[in-house]
């Protein structure tokens, strides 16, 4: 065996002291997260509130930067772990509330229990649970996310000292084979929706023997309401770019591109870093410590394109054109980026591969279903009450993370259905909630689990008005290649738009279907994903699908061509009703109220001002 | 063979067209360092659009000279693209999120009472040239759904009438309501910091959030 570099080994006992004095501060720490979900919400301002504060009362204390926890519902979270007391996570701690917990926990060594979430480490105590218990967290198993929330992003030593690089150490003594051969057994596939294994992909662009060969990362995270990379990229971004320094040794590539969207500015920052630490430490580059192996990693900003999260449409970006997918064959390990053997794989697919390498296939392959091994990340959106991002083991009951982790709809509203990964994966109705998160249950709903998204809809929702969206997004995003996906779309598009527009006809219905077998002759996945939804609407909601084309009538009452405001009786608040109205159409007439139909634009806004008095009524009512 | 392999017209640098003498040296400097075929058209992009807010017609002749293709080429990238842009942004830009979570959370109305009171619709800029709203894709930030953008800041949830009070203030119209207007509000619907009273930009260039 050879002996570890030296370059590792003063790496590492550097990283050992960094982090000592983060994981038993002699004095108080104070750990604020800043990521894309915080910083919207205000973290950076807290961030920089309580330096102040700090400084100004000269606190015993440190202020350190940390990723994000996955709790977006409480954001701005702030830890506080005071070496003689607790170890105290708060919630919702915007700037102007620093100075109150700040006199509250460290001048007094106290805690504020009014804004405490939960403690960090040991049991709870008093009102106070521990972390593990709220609902939030329970039943959650965090491989991946490990590190986010706990370090800090910009920090190579702590990622080294929680054992990182670990699995690049253990990779660099094996043969690339065997390296290969420990990923297959742990049958690990594709996280990013096509669920193909990552070892067999990598086994293909081994055998590949022209050079040079391309490692490419997929970190587009187009699916709107997926954002599982994002956290993963901006909470821990040393994870993507040892997986992809493994990945890069075990088939023998040379460049490695980490692709991410151009809505990321901030994993770009942080990956953009990493990237340069860990040249700077001489995991990239050439004769990557001390091994006979050279790899290259670079990170690339995309520019807004749905279709460049299609593998070959990504190839096509790198390679300074429209980012339109190709035609296969050739397949990427042939001729992929430039012409050379490629391999493509998803973040999580990749940051899934250093927790092999340090601890092993069986390791790995412990956690997850019969069939479906290891823990996947999945982001919570839409009718929901805790909005976030959690890990589970492959093959939890989607009504565990639905309902108990997320909590469900919002007070009063009933489950109507969920939308896994993107506009190309299809909707279950809430019936189904039960069903195992993992490829097999959905598909055989012709359903795609995707790749993390888990947008919930409630029964204020309106299914033909989602598809229209989803239909809209697929046509919008089109690459404008294949008639079936750019035109198809658009008739789509216009038949549902007629629907929820009072237009609709029972042959409708039939070209809709045709369209959508259409649609499977489209070169790549976006043009045969594109009537997933609609399809799933026939299969699962289809008396709500015959209520607007039969009856005119739209049962959640949000298709605007099927409702109009009405006054439905006089009240103090109509006034304000008629404030409010931004087209002025809600008009007094000799003391009493009523709403021009020809100036409304069915916004809601005067119903919010006077709600009872102003209802929603069928446009078509008794037809 | 197969460094030609990604584009199959490759050809001389071509002439520049008339521009500003001063755009064309700028851009040259931006570019200068980069290279075919090197995943670098995207870096160029972005360099541009964050010189100018937006890519000049004089930077398609220059690409295409540096990246050794067709201007139609260079221009065809360029449109694909959705956030890369071909003209100025307006004044004042607010960006509007299309995505699901906001869609299922009446991100609709918002959009209506939008594009009516900036008299500006979707994706144009309004015909004085001061409200410009862009449409712009789920970044994930879904605990703030419904939620429009402005300045780099994130507005939401918001209800119908939040958005309407805040757009009369930035269009100079007094507020008929008695709300909060341009607060950011926390996923509980409490205020939790209270600003963009300042919405009245006055006249300095926002660009786009880079």
């Amino acid at each position: 065996m050879r002996a570890t570099p030296a370059a590792y080994e003063e790496l590492k006992s550097r990283a050992d002291e960094v982090w000592a004095r983060i994981a038993s501060p002699s004095r108080t720490l104070i750990k604020v997260g800043v990521a894309t979900c915080s910083r919207v919400v205000g973290a950076e301002e807290t961030l920089a509130a309580l330096r102040r504060e700090v400084d100004a009362q000269r606190l015993e204390a440190d202020v350190m930067v940390t990723g994000c926890l996955g709790l977006c519902y409480a954001e701005p979270l702030v830890e506080i772990i005071q070496p003689r007391g607790q170890a105290v996570l708060y919630q919702r701690v915007t700037a102007d509330k620093v100075a109150a917990l700040l006199s509250k926990t460290v001048a007094s060594e106290g805690v504020a229990a009014e804004m405490a979430l939960a403690t960090t480490v040991g049991r709870g105590f008093g009102s106070v649970p521990s972390i593990e218990s709220l609902e939030f967290m329970r039943g959650q198993v965090r491989r991946l996310m490990a590190n986010c929330g706990v370090i800090d992003p910009g920090s190579i030593e702590h990622y080294v000292a929680r054992g990182g690089y670990e699995g690049l150490i253990r990779t660099l003594r094996m043969k690339r084979e065997d390296v290969i051969k420990e990923v297959q057994d742990s049958r690990l596939w594709g996280r990013g929706g096509a669920a193909f294994s990552t070892g067999l992909k990598w086994e293909f662009l081994f055998n590949a023997k022209r050079k040079p060969k391309y490692l490419i990362c997929n970190a587009d995270e187009g699916d709107p309401g997926s954002f599982v990379n994002r956290n993963l990229m901006e909470s821990d971004p040393h994870l993507l770019v040892e997986g992809m320094i493994i990945g890069g040794f075990a088939t023998d590539a040379d460049v490695g591109y980490i692709y991410i969207r151009d809505e990321y500015p901030i994993p770009v920052e942080r990956m953009t870093e990493a990237v340069e630490q860990a040249k700077q430490a001489g995991l990239v580059g050439r004769g990557i410590l001390g091994a006979d192996f050279n790899f290259e990693l670079e990170v690339v900003r995309g520019a807004g394109s749905y279709v460049c999260g299609d593998e070959t449409g990504l190839l096509s970006s790198l390679e300074d054109r429209r980012g339109m997918p190709k035609i296969k064959p050739p397949f990427p390990a042939q001729a992929g980026a430039f012409a050379m053997p490629s391999n493509i794989n998803n973040v999580e697919s990749y940051t899934n591969v250093p927790l092999i390498m340090r601890h092993g296939a069986q390791w790995w392959a412990a956690m997850g279903s019969e069939k479906h091994k290891g823990t996947k990340m999945f982001s919570l959106s839409g009718q929901i009450k805790r909005v976030g991002i959690l890990e589970v083991p492959l093959g939890t009951p989607t009504s565990e993370v639905v309902m108990q982790m997320g909590g469900g709809p919002p007070e009063g509203r009933r489950l109507k259905g969920i939308q896994p990964g993107g506009p190309l994966s299809g909707v279950i109705p809430a019936g189904d909630v039960d069903i195992a998160l993992e490829p097999d249950p959905y598909r055989e709903r012709g359903v795609l689990m995707g790749s993390g998204g888990l947008v919930i809809l409630d029964d204020s929702n309106c299914i033909v008005d989602l598809c229209i969206y989803f239909e809209w997004f697929a046509e919008d995003e089109s690459c404008g290649r294949c008639t079936t996906c750019f035109a198809g779309t658009r008739r789509m598009l216009e038949i549902l738009r007629r629907i929820s527009s009072g237009r609709g006809r029972m042959a409708d219905l039939e070209l809709i279907k045709l369209l959508g077998r259409i649609a499977q002759n489209a070169n790549c996945f976006h043009g045969q994903g594109a009537p997933t939804a609609v399809m799933s609407m026939f299969r699962f909601f289809e008396e709500e699908l015959l209520e607007h084309v039969q009856r005119n009538r739209c049962p959640a009452k949000v298709c605007r061509g099927l409702v109009r405001y009405e006054v439905m009786h006089q009240s103090d608040l109509l006034p304000k009703a008629e404030a409010i109205c931004p087209t002025n159409a809600v008009i007094r007439d000799n003391g009493s109220y009523r709403i021009d139909q020809a100036k409304c634009i069915k916004c809601d806004a005067c119903r919010e001002q006077a709600p009872y008095a102003i209802g929603v009524v069928d446009e078509f009512a008794g037809v | 063979l197969f460094s030609q392999a990604s584009h199959n017209s490759r050809l001389e640098p071509v002439e520049p067209v008339a521009g500003s003498t001063e755009v064309i040296a700028r851009i040259s400097d931006l570019i200068a360092d980069l290279r075919p075929d090197d995943v670098d058209l995207l870096a160029a992009f972005h360099r541009i659009q964050h010189e100018f807010g937006y890519v000049p017609r004089e930077a398609v002749p220059l690409l295409a000279g540096k990246f050794e293709t067709t201007p139609a080429i260079i221009f065809g990238t360029i449109d694909f693209y959705s956030e890369i842009r071909t003209t100025p942004p307006a004044e004042t830009t607010i960006e509007w999120c299309s995505g699901p979570a906001c869609l299922l959370k009446g991100s609709l109305n918002i959009r209506r009472v939008l594009e009516a009171i900036l008299e500006c619709e979707m994706n144009r800029v309004s015909a004085d040239g001061r409200f410009g709203l862009r449409l712009v894709q789920c970044d994930g930030t879904c605990h703030l759904a419904p939620l429009v953008r402005h300045r780099g800041r994130y507005l939401g949830p918001l209800s119908v009438s939040e958005s309407i009070e805040w757009a009369r203030e930035l269009t100079g119209e007094r507020g008929n309501g008695k709300g909060e207007m341009g607060t950011v509000v926390s996923p509980e619907g409490e205020a939790v910091s209270s600003g963009s009273g300042e919405a009245t930009d006055h006249g300095d260039k926002e660009r786009a959030e880079e």
